[in-house]
């Protein structure tokens, strides 16, 4: 009887050294597996993962790793012993922290000439490459304001108008990617002058939410129950109330996105450094890149694709606005100054 | 009576899980941070770290209090009385606790928003809310055990029904008051989703600070400093739980009937209101539920249950969202029987004498280790070589089971404790050896309390978010994380779908709870012995 | 003189379930009257109905000659002694004693010394910082006795006491607890199965069947 939990305790130990020997590192990378670490939001179609498989004789195993901060936090911490092989989804706030670590090893794609020429501006030096970009932008619920007859803010100077007082909801920037791309809008656009302008939104009855769901279905007017017209969001949020719709859909969506005052995030993926399966990570990488998964990141993950040339899908060229002039701060400036923003932020809204 | 020699050995298995997949992954966290950052010592006395804790610990004691007022009248009601209803009253009062966040934080703003603003009491409601099947549930089982005999005596010496209540009915319970204060408290001090979703500035918590300095500033040192605040609280508060709840233990044994309920209309009422009032609080959250699975833009519809087998609906693009009904089931059941293995070991090595107290305090200290620490522990530890378990899937069950297993031994321990030595001493004068007069007394007991653990680490491992949003397989979501990524983009459909499937989640769990009542009750419901 | 405890055209009922009818029945000072019956045949509702456990379905209770027949239980004045001693596990025997004494207005100090002086009476002196389960059976029976009759209540429900105790005991036990009840003065009324017990320590033994009519 003695021998029982010793048994179970042997078995364990057994299992696990079983299952970290079968994980062995190949030499190239077809008949290889190649772990993919991306954050949650990551969807790519089947069809174009089987295609992978075929071609290349890979085997793709997508890990989550939970939102993009945690998951840059887990890869920083990993740096040079990874738990994948290739990382997509770290985003340009939490590019430079990532590439501080040493996470990345240098890999420059055969297909980055196809990338939108200022995409390809920012590689971290040759480590990481652009898959693609979205704009966190103010949306508009058109109808409400047009019943109010208010009319539709269009910079972000309106939104500290008395006009609009009570009407805005954001997110708060250390709980919300979405939030924080806002935060960092205001302060590429108002520079030092930054927290004069929250004070003004503060007074001007701004509401904070924790996180985009709370903010969008909890108290958008355009995208639940809520009272307020106006809510921090994406460019493409107006598109996915089409795609996300009651049958029969509507022939246009009933909210807009706002040009002015948008944050553009750009996506990137990379080879992470001391992987037993670079050639893997390579192809991976460049399969992010290729046309056909270019063309299925619209409707997958609602973004732009960075590959030049990709035709939009109908409700995406319809409805998604492409922004004219976003705004973006240097990656190593963002990491700089970001702890100091969000204590500002939080003494200046009282949070 | 005697004890078989092995039940010595019994605390190497839950010792052995929880050294393998709660020490390794937080010893190798730590010592990774401080390998690349040189160490966190600074950290820990950073003033505005205490005033965080401080100010959780003030949250934590008005949750467990509200918690402890709601959950006392209806483990009463829910526990003692026999009644038509009662078994599904106690299975609803269950729901709450096994929701996603996101679906409670919602259902309660949407119920309370437009007269309650964000902040301190709607995280204190929404604590309350969850946990009332932790008061309910623990409580109840031992006041299921009072035959109301002790109250009746105290009442013929002159004392009221009030007055008799705290004199005699409250001292009674205090070892399971206590207990599930403990643990309500726990919950509440390292709660996350529903402080980051309802709270302000003033109701954060060690466990969002946790979050918030890894994945916005990644600031390690600075985690590893609140992570490590937050755990000796958690084992403080579990270690003084355990100190207080010692009681004597009850000297009835027998099984007592459900009481029939009160024959005078003033009592009578009151349980049946409490009840009523009791699976109203649950209920009106559910029905909103279900009314936005319903509903859509233009009125009544199907569609979004319709849409639960459409693989547009979905967020993957691979599979329908009932897809991800599957993957939970899986999920769950590997999580029952991993933690009906290691709970019912846990529970086996509380009954030696003499190791209960510590066993009962390290089994419970998984409750207080920050999902976020131990997420990134984890991947660290077991999602690479040389232990690299992702590929075997075991990774989400394991992180369950570390949830469940404290509140599987806080159910198979009181029904260990229940069964009567007598017998086994009764088994040994006939000749059995000790361990067959161990089975013999404790056999069918112990095989009831393990299903019942069973169902019950499944329903955890069922509304589980935290660790499934970080390591299951992005392609194949559980349900809670496939509702809350729904809930995360625009569209009537994402609500109404992500409405629907919450709707399955609270079906499911209302089955699976319902059976561990049936299973977990060895009570007959014959009349009560004092009208008999 | 008033009986201290009348019980007229009372009928028996359970879960609204009337079974017994036209129940009279009259308890004097220091009487003992045993009320015999097998289990199932009423005599745990009878006492039920007198101490306001159980709801009167018809007729009326009478203490001291005052109508308590929908009174509360603790403004009756009618104490119980169980099968088992039900002493409050986490309070000392002296507190347990004390304890009717304190529901009445006495101040701790005073009905703690009552306490001591009852423990003598019972030849259990030195008992009362003693914890409930450090008592045999016998004491602890005597303690919960003790912690009935303190209060002074007029009447005594007693639910077969002594069938928990072996048989040598339960002989001894009976007679002491006999004659503390009639120096008490208490209306005793000892529901049992047991013949032989009703007729050891009873003044009058009432068969139950005889005392009203099946309805």
């Amino acid at each position: 009887m003695r021998a029982f939990p010793v048994t179970i305790t042997v078995a364990l130990a057994a299992a696990l050294v079983a299952t970290g020997c079968s994980s062995a590192p190949e030499e190239s990378a077809a008949g290889s597996t190649v772990r993919l670490l991306a954050h949650e939001s990551f969807v790519v179609s089947e069809a174009l993962v089987e295609q992978l498989e075929e071609e290349t004789g890979i085997t793709l195993e997508i890990i989550s790793g939970a939102d993009a901060g945690t998951m840059v936090a887990g890869a920083v911490l990993a740096a040079g012993n990874p738990t994948a092989d290739a990382m997509f989804g770290v985003d340009s706030t939490l590019l430079s922290r990532a590439l501080d670590a040493g996470v990345f090893e240098p890999y420059t794609s055969p297909e980055l000439d196809t990338v939108i020429p200022s995409l390809r501006e920012d590689t971290g030096g040759g480590m990481v490459t652009p898959i693609d970009y979205g704009d966190v932008c103010i949306n508009i619920d058109d109808a409400a304001l047009a019943a109010a007859g208010v009319p539709a803010p269009t910079t972000l100077d309106d939104l500290i108008d008395p006009t609009y007082r009570d009407m805005l909801v954001v997110q708060d920037p250390a709980t919300s990617s979405p939030g924080l791309a806002f935060l960092l809008a205001t302060i590429a656009r108002y520079g030092d002058g930054w927290t004069d302008y929250w004070s003004a939104l503060r007074d001007n009855g701004v509401s904070v939410a924790a996180s985009w769901t709370d903010a969008y279905i909890g108290q958008f007017s355009g995208g639940g129950d809520g009272t307020r017209p106006l809510v921090v969001s994406y460019a493409t949020s107006p598109p996915a109330e089409i795609v996300y719709a009651a049958e029969p859909k509507p022939e246009a969506p009933s909210t807009s996105a706002m040009a002015d005052g948008c944050y553009r995030q750009v996506e990137y993926a990379g080879v992470l450094a001391g992987t037993p399966n670079p050639e893997g990570a390579r192809v991976v990488v460049d399969w992010l890149l290729s046309q056909a998964v270019q063309a299925d990141v619209p409707l997958s993950m609602f973004v732009f694709p960075a590959r030049e040339g990709i035709a939009l899908p109908e409700v995406f060229a319809d409805f998604a606005l492409d922004v004219p002039e976003p705004l973006a701060l240097p990656a190593g400036e963002v990491a700089a100054g970001l702890p100091d923003w969000l204590a500002e932020w939080g003494s200046v809204m009282g949070r | 009576m005697t004890l078989p020699a092995w039940l010595r050995w019994s605390w190497v298995l839950p010792a052995a899980f929880l050294a393998v997949f709660l020490a390794y992954p937080l010893a190798t966290l730590v010592r990774t941070i401080a390998s690349s950052a040189g160490g966190f010592a600074a950290d820990l006395v950073d003033t505005s770290l205490w005033q965080v804790a401080g100010l959780a610990v003030l949250q934590a004691l008005a949750s467990t209090l509200l918690a402890l007022l709601i959950g006392l009248p209806l483990a009463n009601v829910a526990t003692r009385y026999r009644y038509r209803g009662r078994a599904l009253v106690q299975a609803l009062v269950t729901v709450p606790f096994v929701l996603p966040t996101v679906v409670v934080a919602l259902a309660v703003r949407s119920l309370l928003g437009p007269g309650m603003p964000q902040g301190l009491a709607l995280v204190v409601i929404a604590h309350a809310y969850v946990n009332l099947a932790v008061v309910t549930r623990i409580v109840g089982s031992q006041w299921a055990q009072q035959t109301g005999e002790l109250e009746l005596v105290a009442r013929t010496l002159g004392a009221s029904r009030w007055r008799a209540f705290v004199d005699v009915t409250l001292p009674g319970l205090r070892p399971s008051i206590i207990t599930s204060a403990a643990v309500v408290f726990v919950f509440s001090f390292s709660s996350l989703g529903i402080v980051l979703l309802l709270g302000d500035a003033t109701t954060r918590t060690l466990e969002s600070q946790v979050l918030r300095q890894v994945s916005v500033l990644l600031d390690f040192p600075g985690a590893a400093a609140s992570a490590i605040v937050q755990l000796v609280v958690v084992s403080l508060v579990l270690l003084l739980g355990a100190v207080a709840s010692r009681g004597q233990s009850s000297r009835r044994r027998r099984p007592v009937p459900l009481h029939p309920l009160p024959t005078l209309p003033g009592p009578r009422l009151a349980v049946l209101g409490t009840a009523a009032f009791g699976s109203a609080i649950v209920l009106l959250p559910i029905i909103a539920l279900v009314l936005a699975s319903l509903r859509g833009p233009a009125g009544w519809t199907l569609d979004w249950w319709a849409s639960l087998g459409s693989v547009d609906a979905g967020t993957t693009r691979l599979a329908p969202p009932s897809a991800a009904l599957a993957t939970s089931l899986g999920y769950a059941a590997v999580t029952a029987l991993v933690a009906a293995l290691v709970g019912g070991a846990a529970a086996l090595a509380i009954l030696v004498p003499g190791r209960a107290r510590v066993i009962a305090v390290i089994g419970m200290v998984p409750l207080g280790v920050s999902a976020a620490t131990l997420g990134l522990g984890t991947l660290l530890a077991f999602g690479r070589p040389p232990f690299d378990l992702r590929g075997t899937g075991l990774l989400v069950p394991v992180a369950h089971a570390l949830v469940a297993v404290p509140l599987v031994i806080a159910v198979v321990t009181p029904a260990l404790r229940g069964t009567d030595p007598r017998l086994a001493a009764l088994a040994a004068t006939l000749g059995a050896r000790a361990s067959r007069a161990f089975w013999t007394a404790h056999g069918p007991v112990l095989r009831v309390a393990m299903v019942a653990s069973a169902a019950l680490a499944g329903a955890v491992s069922l509304g589980e978010f935290g660790a499934a949003a970080f390591l299951a397989r992005t392609d194949s979501p559980t349900v809670p994380v496939q509702i809350v990524r729904l809930l995360g983009r625009p569209g009537d459909q994402s609500v109404g779908v992500a409405a629907a499937l919450a709707v399955v989640l609270v079906v499911v769990t209302l089955l699976l709870v319902l059976l561990i009542d049936r299973w977990g009750s060895t009570r007959t419901s014959r009349r009560s012995a004092v009208a008999a | 003189m008033t009986p201290r405890l009348s019980v007229v055209d009372l009928s028996l009922g359970y879960e609204g379930q009337v079974f017994m009818r036209g129940i009279d029945l009259e308890v004097g000072s220091g009487e003992i009257v045993a009320v015999l019956g097998p289990s199932g045949s009423g005599k745990s509702t009878l006492l039920g109905e007198i101490t306001g456990v159980l709801p009167v379905p018809h007729g009326h209770v009478l203490v001291d000659g005052r109508d308590v027949t929908t009174a509360p239980i603790q403004e009756r004045g009618v104490g119980l002694l169980f099968q088992e001693p039900l002493l409050f596990p986490h309070l000392d025997v002296a507190a347990n004693i004390a304890y009717g004494l304190r529901r009445h207005g006495w101040d701790r100090r005073r009905a703690t010394a009552r306490a001591h002086e009852l423990l003598n009476w019972l030849g259990l002196d030195g008992y009362g910082p003693r914890r409930p389960d450090q008592l045999s059976g016998g004491q602890a029976q005597r303690v919960a006795l003790a912690r009935a009759l303190a209060p002074q209540p007029a009447v005594l429900g007693l639910d077969e006491p002594f069938s928990a105790l072996d048989a040598d005991l339960r002989r001894r036990l009976a007679v002491e607890v006999a004659a503390v009840l009639r120096e008490s003065g208490v209306a005793a009324i000892h529901v049992t199965h047991d013949a032989e017990e009703a007729q050891a320590i009873a003044d009058r033994v009432i068969e139950l069947p005889s005392l009203g009519s099946p309805a």
